[in-house]
């Protein structure tokens, strides 16, 4: 058996890779690039020679290509020190074109082109467009020199897949800052030193703290290792999308903080997430200096909402639960009184969820809900329970009419089935073969969706969080589609792929564990 | 006991009537006289035995008229008519009595004017026929393709191995972004729309056709006709094809309503057609749908989407109900 579920992840794990690497294809290979700059409004006040550049540094930013200017590839040289000082200042600006490039220049020219043509880029240079009659340029006429490469889409999922998990180490931070090294405590500092809580904390690490406890769920938290499934440009700039998926919103959730400096405080700040940045503390304002002793000083704050994740699986959740509750009586029932009223109104109910459009019947909870005084929006000020009511129900009706569909189909093909015919012969009572057989081998199939559907959840459905504006999971992905965020879009798959392959394994597991004569091992001799 | 022989003559009947020599026919004695059977007909025997599927068909007929007739005959025009009151403020967002009572009672003005001053009632039919052709023409690929790749895929055991991993990562390809990128490469065109729901859209049913060509494939009287010889081709047109009429028909109820609802679902998170389908109409009227007064507005496409939808299940699952031969006792 575990053989088996080893193989069947290795399968689903390459299913993965292929499927990003589908998704890759499809929006870095297939996509216009162009079509990013639809709705940009920095682009269409570009000029000339000013746009082309501005063009390739986005399409940098979105991972489309790599770019380097002239410019930074002799800044590059003069801090590894192969460029003096004085010849830098005199080569930095470049001429018309070619032919009017300095001796020095053109040297330098020369050296850039070759350096980058070897490594397989292609170096354009865009001679300047000056003014009529005159030898200023134009309003973005400057000359401009720059290479570019292409990502290959081999290399792209490789890098992306290497990069999934990092862990962080003493040698991370490259500043001179004392003794690197892992430090044990019985105290938390951030408590003030006295209540007792283990923390493992490093200098020389990106994160001040690499183990601790707090009072959020799960109580005990590690920086150590990291993941990050793809850096968003426009929908959350510069965050990643596991954080931008699993980091808590809504307002600022205040307690007493002992910074390090001694300084107690209410305030919102999660100590714990302290993060190295180079010369902070120096460059920092008074509530800088006032609060921290180090350059560990990027925090995040505690808020009092959910995560994305969070309000998505809390709704989806609940309404899971609900389903199963209401929809297996109901489809049981169905099945027992075939043809009879009971069945006639659950399959005039399931034909309704079915054939109806589902944002059609959404919008009828909606103002059937809201005529009865419930909330219809999220209020992320102000959260009551009962802004849940709405989406909870909007998503369990459909998923119980899927189940109550089913659970009757099963229901009636077993006892239509021979060996109920035969039980019957046997004697056996109505309940007797009802409990025992057939609604035992009705439950499997339904069993083998239950993981699915708790997994599920965590995605969000689109259509409700919108219509709700619940701030959940949902719509990462449109969101992401509209804005051209291809990073956040590969994450956003890859979470999906990976949600997908577990849920049909946990599945099958499940069915295994419930109905012993279902085996996915085949056994010897056979 | 030759003596006791009868004597034919004292019954007084000519040679006629007595015997005839009657000559041996092939053709006579291969003659069946059951009733004659035919499989459609007595599905459709059945199908109409139900009165409310009359019912449902008129309805159906009603709408296909509507939908491809009627903006023939008033000779609606997508590029000029939803524009035709657009300078007028007046004729904006009103209700059936008004927009009558401005326009003249007749048939266009029923359900009221719409946020460019156009007749609601004139722009939800020419939506449906949009809606409705992009889900018949989707639905025709969709079932052809999916049916004839999946029973390839239920009976070659090497095809099998091949296309579930191709389904495992297809399938785990968020359709979403699969459409907008293709509608993103192309234009929202309807035929962009066709392609991008039909090029991975039949993956789904040929797995469901799959799964059924297993289940029926391994029967008893299948392996007996192999062991017989039949070849495959005949297995599975003669043994399989009728066992699947009703699964397919059946399918097919579910796939049709199913475009309708998601081409409504892709209008709203904008990345529809850019026709006047259904969806775009339900899309550009939900801000109308929480205002007073403008309400028909939202609700008469939603309306209609709805009676499209479930008017073409009822029919599809009758006719699925019908066409399984159990049911013809």
């Amino acid at each position: 058996m575990t053989k088996y579920l080893l193989s069947r992840l290795a399968r689903g794990i390459i299913s993965i890779v292929l499927v990003v690497l589908v998704v890759m294809i499809l929006i870095y290979s297939l996509m216009n690039k162009e079509s990013i700059f639809a709705q940009d409004p920095i682009f269409s006040k570009q000029k000339l020679n000013n746009k082309v550049v501005y063009q390739y540094q986005q399409w940098e930013k979105y991972g489309y290509l790599d770019y380097v200017s002239y410019a930074d590839w002799l800044k590059e040289q003069l801090t590894a020190g192969a460029v003096s000082e004085e010849d830098y200042s005199k080569v930095v600006t470049i001429g018309k074109n070619a032919d009017a490039d300095g001796e020095k220049t053109s040297e330098f020219v020369q050296k850039f082109t070759e350096y980058y043509e070897s490594k397989g880029y292609e170096v354009e240079r865009l001679p300047g467009i000056t003014r009529a009659g005159t030898k200023k340029y134009q309003e973005g006429g400057n000359p401009q020199l720059f290479a570019y490469k292409n990502i290959p889409v081999m290399n792209r999922v490789w890098d992306y897949f290497t990069g999934i998990i990092t862990f962080d180490n003493i040698h991370y931070v490259k500043d001179e800052l004392g003794e690197r090294g892992l430090s044990f405590t019985l105290f938390d500092p951030a408590y003030g030193g006295e209540k007792f809580s283990p923390a493992i904390m490093g200098n020389g690490t990106k994160h001040k703290y690499l183990l601790y406890f707090d009072s959020q769920f799960p109580f005990i938290h590690q920086n150590f290792m990291k993941i990050s499934l793809g850096t968003s440009y426009s929908v959350n700039q510069g965050v990643d999308v596991f954080d931008t998926m699993t980091s808590s919103q809504g307002a600022f959730k205040t307690s007493l903080v002992t910074y390090p400096t001694g300084l107690v405080e209410n305030s919102a700040d999660n100590l714990h997430t302290a993060t190295y940045v180079s010369g902070s503390l120096n460059k920092g304002t008074v509530v800088v200096k006032d609060r921290y002793v180090d350059d560990y000083t990027s925090v995040s704050t505690y808020k009092n909402g959910f995560s994305k994740i969070g309000y998505s699986f809390v709704i989806g959740i609940i309404s899971v639960a609900m389903a199963y509750v209401i929809a297996l009586p109901l489809g049981v029932l169905m099945a027992l009184k075939k043809d009879k009223f009971i069945d006639h109104l659950g399959t005039i109910y399931i034909i309704f969820i079915i054939a109806v459009p589902s944002l059609a019947y959404i919008f009828l909870f909606k103002a059937i809900g809201g005529s009865f005084g419930l909330p219809t929006t999220f209020d992320m000020i102000n959260p009551t329970w009962l802004m849940y009511i709405l989406p909870i129900i909007s998503l369990a009706l459909p998923s119980i009419a899927n189940l109550m569909k089913w659970l009757r189909r099963y229901m009636i093909d077993q006892m239509n089935s021979d060996y109920v015919k035969f039980a019957r012969s046997g004697g056996l009572s109505e309940g007797e073969i009802f409990r025992k057989h057939v609604l035992k081998n009705a439950a499997i199939p339904i069993i083998h969706g239950i993981p699915g559907s708790v997994l599920g959840s965590l995605v969000g459905a689109i259509i409700t969080e919108r219509v709700y504006v619940v701030p959940g999971a949902g719509n990462l992905l449109t969101n992401a589609i509209n804005a051209y965020d291809n990073g956040v879009i590969v994450g956003v798959t890859l979470f999906y792929a990976l949600l997908s392959v577990v849920s049909i394994i946990c599945g099958d597991i499940l069915m295994s564990m419930v109905d012993p004569r279902i085996s996915f091992t085949t056994k010897k001799g056979r | 006991m030759n003596d006791q022989l009868i004597d034919l003559n004292e019954f007084q009947l000519s040679d006629e009537e007595l015997f005839s020599v009657v000559d041996h026919d092939e053709l006579a004695s291969e003659r069946i006289t059951a009733p004659r059977y035919s499989y459609w007909h007595s599905v459709f025997r059945v199908f109409f035995r139900k009165k409310i599927n009359i019912v449902i068909l008129a309805l159906l007929a009603v709408i296909v008229v509507f939908a491809y007739v009627y903006p023939a005959v008033i000779g609606y025009d997508p590029e000029v008519d939803p524009f035709m009151n657009l300078l007028d403020s007046e004729s904006k967002h009103l209700g059936p009595t008004q927009a009558m009572d401005k326009f003249g009672h007749n048939i266009h003005w029923v359900l009221g004017s719409g946020a460019k001053g156009e007749s609601t009632f004139d722009a939800i039919w020419y939506g449906s026929s949009i809606s409705l052709s992009l889900a018949l023409i989707c639905a025709l690929i969709n079932m052809t393709v999916g049916v004839i790749i999946g029973a390839v895929w239920g009976f070659s055991k090497k095809v099998d191995i091949f296309m579930t991993e191709v389904y495992n990562v297809i399938a785990n390809v968020p359709y979403i972004l699969l459409i907008s990128v293709l509608v993103l490469i192309l234009s929202p065109s309807f035929w962009t729309m066709v392609f991008a729901l039909t090029v991975t859209g039949w993956l789904g049913i040929a797995y469901f056709i799959r799964t059924q060509v297993i289940i029926i494939r391994d029967r008893e009287y299948n392996l007996a006709s192999r062991c017989l010889g039949t070849p495959i081709l005949r297995i599975a047109t003669k043994n399989i094809l009728p066992f699947m009429t009703s699964v397919i028909v059946t399918l097919l109820a579910t796939e049709i309503p199913s475009y309708i609802s998601y081409e409504v679902f892709l209008s709203y998170i904008g990345m529809g057609l850019k026709d006047m389908s259904l969806g775009k109409l339900i899309e550009s009227a939900k801000d109308a749908m929480s205002t007073r007064g403008w309400e028909l507005e939202f609700w008469s496409p939603v309306a209609i989407a709805s009676i499209i939808a479930v008017v073409l299940y009822v029919v599809g699952q009758n006719l699925g109900d019908a066409s399984d031969p159990r049911t013809h006792m």
